[in-house]
């Protein structure tokens, strides 16, 4: 599987990789330290978040809850990047 | 607004399908995703937090084409829980406000089953609105059924991650497998017989018309000559 930025699909696989093996060898195990793969995963965040703001994702957007608030029933404000 | 709903049984056990669901894409049931990251991570108490955007490609019937475009990338935003302790495992996914007109929430939640604690339950549930289109129900109804549909692929694509990495699973697949090509062998012998019969009524229909034709020039010449 591809990252949402072409340049960071490399580090995204090596860290997928270390995250799979932690998860079902350690996690489901009742191993809950998840230090073992922090130091890929930092590099990878890194790319992740410039590719984000090079294609104009804005997470605000995200983390807004609609649900339950008073935007529930409203239309999404209208933004330039769409 | 539609609400859909929709429950199926993994007959495997829980922290196999935990693990699948990590794996899922790519898969060939689900090709419209191009792109999925982890934003963030952690371990809380014991229970992993996972966010995560994927990016998946959309393409419109062409009579919504000149409201919203022809193809786009739109990104959805999920959240995650994993509790290995009470093994539950939840995804919420939003898109975001890029794909203005389309608001989809849908959870995910993989537990064991109820009745049998080898097995997995899923249930999912999803919320589509539509806004300032027109016909928004018909658009609403259009993806409630495209969940649907995917909710099948995806189901799909969880046993196909699984049958990459466990033994057992493999040989059932296999079977399947065997079973699809004698029903796609079985299918081609009965186009090919109905073909084969076909032709032989099409031989035998020109034989006896140019057997016709044939009577029909003797004919004509018998009495070209009688005249003459």
């Amino acid at each position: 599987m591809n990252s949402i930025g072409e340049e960071c699909t490399e580090l995204k696989k090596k860290y997928d990789d270390c995250f799979n093996s932690w998860f079902s060898e350690r996690f489901l195990k009742g191993d809950h330290d998840d230090s073992v793969c922090s130091s890929i995963f930092k590099v990878y965040q890194e790319c992740v978040k410039n590719a984000m703001k090079q294609q104009n994702i804005d997470f605000k957007d995200i983390d807004k809850d609609v649900l339950g608030t008073d935007n529930e029933f409203k239309v999404p404000p209208s933004d330039n990047n769409s | 607004m539609k609400i859909w709903t929709s429950e199926h049984t993994f007959n495997h056990p829980w922290e196999t399908v935990a693990q699948a669901a990590w794996r899922k894409y790519p898969n060939p049931m689900n090709p419209a995703v191009v792109g999925i990251d982890v934003v963030e991570r952690k371990v809380v108490d014991g229970v992993l937090h996972t966010h995560r955007l994927v990016s998946s490609k959309w393409f419109f019937p062409r009579w919504a084409q000149a409201l919203i475009g022809t193809a786009k990338i739109c990104y959805a935003s999920e959240q995650s829980e994993v509790n290995p302790n009470q093994r539950q495992m939840v995804l919420k996914t939003t898109n975001l406000t890029f794909c203005r007109y389309i608001a989809v929430d849908e959870t995910v939640r993989y537990t064991p089953h109820p009745s049998d604690a080898s097995k997995t339950l899923l249930t999912q549930e999803a919320v589509v609105t539509v806004q300032g289109v027109p016909l928004s129900s018909y658009m609403e109804d259009l993806l409630t059924n495209k969940i649907s549909l995917n909710a099948g692929k995806g189901r799909q694509a969880i046993e196909w991650v699984i049958g990459k990495f466990d033994n057992e699973i493999k040989e059932l697949a296999t079977s399947a497998c065997k079973s699809t090509d004698e029903l796609l062998s079985q299918t081609k012998k009965s186009i090919d017989d109905i073909t084969t019969t076909a032709r032989r009524s099409m031989d035998d229909i020109s034989s006896k018309a140019k057997k016709s034709l044939d009577d029909i020039e003797k004919f004509t010449k018998a009495n070209a000559n009688q005249r003459s």
